[in-house]
């Protein structure tokens, strides 16, 4: 985005004026590391040796007040400003497409207070998720935002794309456990949120940042709701024939109220494939893991009431240790190379929604993605692991095992699918994301999701961010 | 390690971010460049064309601690700092590493050690066991071995001193002079070999990572398997449990932590025997680091301290500030290069360090003798 070199050096010293010289670098190495994040997309392009674009500055901030002053600068200048947590996000939606100013936050990792009467952790936004917890650990406590990145991911990073974790279905999404958050606006100004989040003293405007992906401002601090180690966790698997059946099961346990914080169902090819490749389990069916946890009384019946409920829909019970062993290597599918890796193309395209429409919408998705590419050997899978009273999340995956060489014919496929799932989703009434967020990889589906409300959302984000530099591009915004 | 082996770990590790939060480096610069994958990334993207070895991407690759943190908690035991390593000896034969490399490389040749201009002591005899006393212990902290033999002597155990002022092996391969570590590698085994010993015991986790694991993985060169390689905590901590060794309870009034050394993930299982050692002595409750046991963050101690001292320094100093907050005014630990480094920062921290063997050595009040 900074063409010209006197002016590269003139907006260097300034923020190195800001932030400290050992904080800025323009080093080629720093740029290519902060060209891409976890998306598939910028890291295919790497891996065939083409080159991303990257920010003209790395920056390390190393408070709001900081931060403040960047963006004076970068308005100043008209400089595209991308905040970066952990870099751990699936969508592009840290990556520098303009280059501009890179903000990593990390610096920023102070754990401020627990406050052990309200259950309560303030924190920077820079903070790794599993240092948190470790810290409120040792008061017996827990930040119950169990993510598979937890040990990458910032909670900046958490909030920014409305983030969920393993035990969601009991705990809460990220953005169910914030109080309030201190935000640079992207005119500089700094605020604080409200200190709770429920009353009734006008609009809930502070939900606006979450889900905003850094393009409203930056997350400097928040707030969050802790509970304490539970006394309890009781895990055990059971196996489905039948996919409905299963889907029917977790409905019931959801709206009984009987407060599992895990059900994890896996389809057909899922249970398959994953659950064999990391569990060594051969199961033949939808293979489901149930976790009740806090008051062992409490949580023995609540167990029991769902084994009832899984029992009466056909569920072979499979005893504790399967849904033990899911538990402790619950995060082992993202180690390689285990994991889904290049040279292969795959992609998340998960949705969420109602109970009524979730398993057409599973279907219409399946079909849409393995009857449209059958010709390059597609395989789709899916499970369905965060729960809500009023219907269920669908992590669904597309994976092709030999994708064109050639850059760019990869990455055209890989929209194309990405399309062909997107419309699926649409069109059976689901959302576009429901915990990876938006990023630049789903930007170009806001318009039709949000449809006449979009124009809203564009108002809002000209008044907030007036000259667009607040990562340009990602969440459907642009310039 | 094999250059297959290499390319594999770093593709592995490049996209892969499940190790960052225990990676020290990163903690303390915040660069996501200077973390595992960072590290990964840029000797794969070096592979690819997309960057060439050059000032700025031999910095990044000589700003690994190579301490272990990556590799003890990847659930796939990738190893990368090995490739790391291995990539360090590329570019040291394309004479592009930093200076100070061939530098050191040069003192370890000559000396066996950068600490020192002494040749290496020679083998003191023959006998059932033998003490690996290494350089760091020779050079930067000495009172730890003499206390070491003091309880050692008080057992009747007179062990045989071998690799007295010889670096382990460890600093040339993490520097990437395998050959270098090779040969003196081949050296203390050579004297291990003329002692006759049976058994092995060493005074830090990093003595025996290096042995256990380094010599096979990185040179190629085996562990006799008819030597019991025992580091001294363990050792010690199992004959104050079978009740051949006592010790008197100090009167040191001061809140204490133990701090795990440097290369202390690399080695699972022996995180407790030095804290039972230490509370035998030491009265009241002792204090913990934050960064302790399995996720214990080095000092300064690697090879940074070379090739990037001003890391090398931030390690060492959030170690302190982590001590600090603990709560903990004595800290405590076993290994020399690690009480060294703790040692010339401690007293801004209003902080005192102790060694262990030191601590156990002063306060040693009953041996059962042996028949």
């Amino acid at each position: 985005m900074v063409n010209d070199q006197f002016l590269m050096e003139m907006i260097r010293s300034e923020l190195a004026e800001i932030v400290g010289q050992d904080y800025v670098s323009v080093a080629e190495s720093d740029k290519l590391v902060y060209s891409t994040d976890w998306a598939w997309m910028p890291q295919m392009w790497l891996d065939r040796g083409e080159r991303l674009r990257t920010p003209d500055f790395i920056v390390h901030p190393g408070s709001a007040e900081e931060i403040s002053e960047i963006l004076e600068v970068a308005n100043k200048y008209r400089i595209p400003v991308v905040p970066w947590g952990g870099g751990s996000g699936t969508q592009g939606g840290a990556l520098p497409i303009f280059g501009g100013i890179l903000l990593d936050t990390k610096r920023m990792n102070k754990i401020l207070a627990i406050d052990e009467k309200s259950l309560t952790v303030t924190a920077q936004a820079g903070v790794i998720l599993s240092q948190l917890e470790w810290a409120v650990n040792e008061k017996g406590l827990t930040f119950p935002h169990y993510a598979a990145s937890s040990n990458c991911a910032t909670l900046g990073g958490a909030l920014a794309p409305r983030g969920t974790g393993t035990i969601s279905t009991k705990y809460g999404k990220a953005e169910d456990m914030v109080l309030s958050m201190q935000v640079v606006l992207p005119t500089g100004e700094i605020i604080r949120t409200p200190p709770v989040p429920q009353h009734a003293s006008g609009p809930d405007w502070f939900r606006l940042f979450l889900g905003a992906e850094g393009t409203f401002g930056v997350i400097t601090e928040a707030t969050m709701r802790l509970d304490y180690l539970p006394e309890a966790r009781l895990l055990r698997a059971v196996l489905f024939d039948d996919l409905s059946a299963a889907l029917e099961a977790g409905r019931l346990m959801m709206t009984r109220r009987l407060e599992p914080f895990v059900i994890r169902l896996y389809d057909h090819n899922s249970t398959a494939s994953q659950v064999k490749k990391i569990l060594g389990y051969e199961f033949h069916g939808a293979y489901m893991v149930i976790g009740f946890d806090g008051d062992p009384e409490i949580a023995a019946l609540q167990e029991k009431k769902a084994l009832e409920i899984c029992r009466s829909l056909g569920a072979q019970d499979l005893g504790r240790e399967p849904g033990e062993k899911w538990w402790d290597h619950r995060y082992d599918f993202y180690y390689p190379p285990q994991n889904l890796k290049l040279p292969w193309m795959y992609g998340t395209t998960e949705t969420v929604t109602t109970y009524d429409k979730i398993e057409g919408l599973y279907w219409a998705e399946k079909k849409a993605v393995e009857e449209g590419f059958a010709d390059v050997g597609v395989q789709f899978i899916g499970h369905f692991s965060h729960w809500f009273h009023w219907g269920v999340m669908l992590y669904s995956r597309f994976i092709i095992e030999n994708p064109p060489q050639d850059a760019r014919e990869a990455l055209r496929l890989h929209n194309r699918v990405w399309n062909a799932a997107m419309q699926a989703v649409i069109a059976n009434g689901g959302m576009i994301n429901e915990h990876h967020g938006v990023g630049l990889k789903l930007s170009r589906y806001m318009r039709r999701q949000f449809g006449t409300a979009w124009p809203l959302l564009l108002k809002i984000k000209k008044t907030i961010d007036p000259n667009g530099i607040m990562n340009p591009g990602k969440t459907g915004f642009g310039f | 390690m094999t250059i297959q082996d290499v390319l594999s770990t770093v593709e592995n590790c490049r996209y892969c971010l499940m190790c960052r939060h225990v990676a020290s480096v990163e903690y303390v610069t915040h660069k996501e460049t200077l973390s595992p994958h960072g590290w990964a990334l840029v000797i794969a993207s070096v592979k690819r064309g997309l960057l060439e070895w050059n000032a700025d991407t031999v910095d990044v690759l000589y700003s690994a601690p190579d301490n272990g943190n990556s590799r003890a908690h990847c659930v796939t035991n990738q190893p990368l700092p090995e490739a790391i390593a291995a990539a360090r000896a590329d570019v040291v034969r394309l004479n592009l590493a930093p200076q100070v490399v061939y530098e050191v490389g040069a003192a370890l040749k000559e000396w066996s050690t950068p600490f020192a201009r002494r040749k290496p002591g020679t083998v003191s005899g023959q006998g059932e066991v033998a003490l690996f006393v290494g350089d760091e212990a020779q050079y930067l902290w000495p009172n730890c071995l003499i206390a070491a033999l003091e309880i050692l002597q008080k057992l009747n155990i007179n062990p045989v001193l071998i690799g007295v002022g010889r670096n382990n092996g460890y600093l040339a391969s993490s520097l990437g002079l395998p050959e270098l570590a090779a040969e003196l590698a081949r050296a203390t085994l050579a004297e291990l070999d003329e002692s006759g010993a049976r058994q092995m015991l060493v005074l830090s986790p990093g003595d025996y990572f290096t042995f256990r694991q380094l010599y096979p993985e990185r040179l190629g060169i085996d562990w006799p398997e008819a030597v019991e390689l025992v580091e001294l905590t363990t050792f010690l901590a199992a004959r104050m449990e079978g009740g051949e060794i006592r010790f008197r309870r100090s009167d040191v009034g001061a809140a204490y932590a133990y701090v795990d050394p440097t290369h202390a993930v690399r080695v699972p299982g022996r995180h407790a025997a030095p804290r039972k050692l230490l509370a035998s002595v030491l009265p009241g409750e002792p204090r913990e680091l934050f960064w302790r046991r399995e996720r214990a963050h080095p000092v300064g101690s690697t090879a940074l301290q070379f090739t990037r001292p001003d890391i090398a320094e931030k390690l060492t100093l959030a170690r302190l500030e982590d001590a600090r907050r603990s709560g903990a005014e004595l800290l405590v630990t076993d290994d020399a290069g690690t009480l060294k480094k703790l040692s010339e920062r401690a007293a801004a921290f209003d902080l005192r360090v102790a060694g262990l063997y030191e601590l156990l050595a002063e306060n040693l009040i009953y041996i059962v003798q042996s028949n």
